[in-house]
């Protein structure tokens, strides 16, 4: 089981609604995708990569073959899915704190859903929906969304950059290049690797181990 | 699309697990799944690092869904308290009942670099291409899969499987990944650079700059970059 791969966390939460309301759900989704600035509260969470929310009508669930039987569900559900950087705790109380009207309005009328304030009944509602992941890969573990977002930012304002390296002399370079600087320093910093705080850390450990070249004889020591 | 952010895609798949146990073995299908997940962890990276173009993904079982259980403290629970004459069956008939799923599902969730195409087509058979021994392994445990042969079948077996996703909020860029990787390479190059260059002159700033830039190949996407899935320096 891993929830963590690097610096990001998935959370995977399924919440039953009832199939005659799940259509306000999918309304403010909708007016959500077409009115953007509706995000904007989402958007102030820096922390997420990528989050996403599928309605699964009761009679929605993939049917591939004869051969499995059919779903007789009373009620339809709720998926959220997140990739965020940063602990559990700071994920869910970020929500809370920053949009807690537009949660209210995407899990509104979901079954036993607590509202996004007071915040210890929310947790307890988050936890009790929430399913564990078996296996989260990241395409970049030593990067937050932060990071992705500031090194694209980064890199086009080095190609600018470039185009002015041999214009004038070397006093005017410096202070492009000063203004370079002053202008990226929201968005320089070195990442490095997350201390191992994760449930596969395990993992995380072995890799070293086998970088190290002392993976077998760690194995040794585990197995006797 | 929902599915859509930008170049962005966010695919939702659920694969309907087969019920009972695996032919001659002790095991059911969906533990067989989860035993090989749970394996790729103990891989030095995951196989996902060589489809080309994924972001984050992951994988797990829905064993089954959620029973909320929780009273309501809604106007039944009160008259019931106040009122022991009311039955209490008033009461229970307005809990949540309980929902059983008669399969265990896959459940993929992929967020990629789709391009302009806004569909998981060319995703797909780039996944075939890579990993389809992995696939295999995972999915071969799945109702309907055994039609699966090739590259076209793969798309359209987990079309089959795919959910529309209602909202698809993208908080990152939705550059194709070898340009994120390439990009997150020089943020960690240029910064170490700007550190060693405090308080030089002019001329010498100027000089170890060209020299950076030669040495960093800023448009070369395939060479000097971050590799996916890298997890030490």
């Amino acid at each position: 089981m891993s929830n963590i791969a690097g610096k990001a966390y998935a959370m995977n939460v399924i919440t039953p609604v009832r199939w005659y309301t799940a259509w306000v759900n999918k309304l403010f989704f909708w007016v959500a995708l077409k009115r953007p600035s509706t995000l904007s509260g989402l958007i102030t969470l820096s922390l997420i990569h990528y989050a996403r929310w599928v309605i699964i009508g009761r009679n929605q669930f993939p049917h591939l073959s004869p051969e499995q039987p059919k779903e007789k569900l009373k009620y339809s559900y709720m998926l959220f899915l997140s990739n965020f950087n940063g602990s559990w705790d700071q994920y869910v109380d970020s929500f809370t704190f920053a949009i807690p009207g537009g949660l209210d309005l995407f899990w509104k009328w979901n079954l036993r859903y607590s509202k996004s304030v007071a915040l210890t009944p929310f947790h307890n509602y988050i936890q009790y929906n929430q399913l564990e992941t078996i296996h989260y890969y990241n395409a970049y573990p030593l990067a937050t969304s932060n990071d992705v977002k500031s090194a694209k930012n980064v890199s086009e304002m080095l190609a600018d950059f470039n185009k002015t390296i041999d214009a004038g002399g070397d006093d005017e370079f410096l202070k492009r290049y000063q203004t370079l600087l002053r202008g990226l320093q929201h968005d320089l910093g070195a990442m490095h690797p997350t201390p191992i705080i994760s449930m596969s850390a395990y993992q995380v450990e072995k890799r070293e181990r086998w970088h190290a070249g002392k993976l077998d004889q760690y194995e040794e020591q585990q197995h006797g | 699309m929902a599915n859509v952010s930008g170049n962005a895609y966010g695919l939702s798949i659920l694969s309907p697990i087969k019920n009972g146990r695996v032919l001659g073995a002790e095991i059911a299908f969906a533990d067989l799944v989860r035993n090989r997940l749970q394996a790729w962890n103990n891989e030095i990276n995951s196989p996902m690092a060589l489809v080309p173009q994924t972001y984050l993904c992951r994988l797990y079982v829905l064993d089954d869904v959620v029973t909320e259980s929780l009273p309501s403290g809604s106007l039944p629970d009160t008259w019931s308290d106040l009122l022991p004459v009311v039955p209490d069956s008033l009461r229970r008939d307005v809990m949540p009942v309980q929902d059983k799923l008669q399969s265990r599902y896959l459940v993929f969730c992929c967020n990629f670099y789709a391009g302009p195409s806004g569909t998981p087509d060319a995703y797909l058979r780039g996944m075939w291409e890579a990993i389809n021994g992995r696939i295999h392994e995972i999915w071969d445990n799945c109702y309907g899969f055994d039609q699966v042969h090739n590259a076209d079948n793969f798309i359209t077996y987990m079309k089959k499987c795919q959910l529309t996703t209602s909202l698809f909020f993208n908080g990152s860029t939705d550059q194709p990944l070898e340009e994120q990787l390439k990009a997150l390479y020089m943020k960690q190059e240029f910064t170490q650079f700007a550190i060693d260059n405090q308080g030089l002159s002019a001329a010498t700033i100027r000089a170890n700059y060209r020299e950076f830039m030669q040495k960093t190949q800023i448009n070369d996407l395939q060479h000097r970059t971050w590799q996916p899935g890298k997890y030490r320096l």
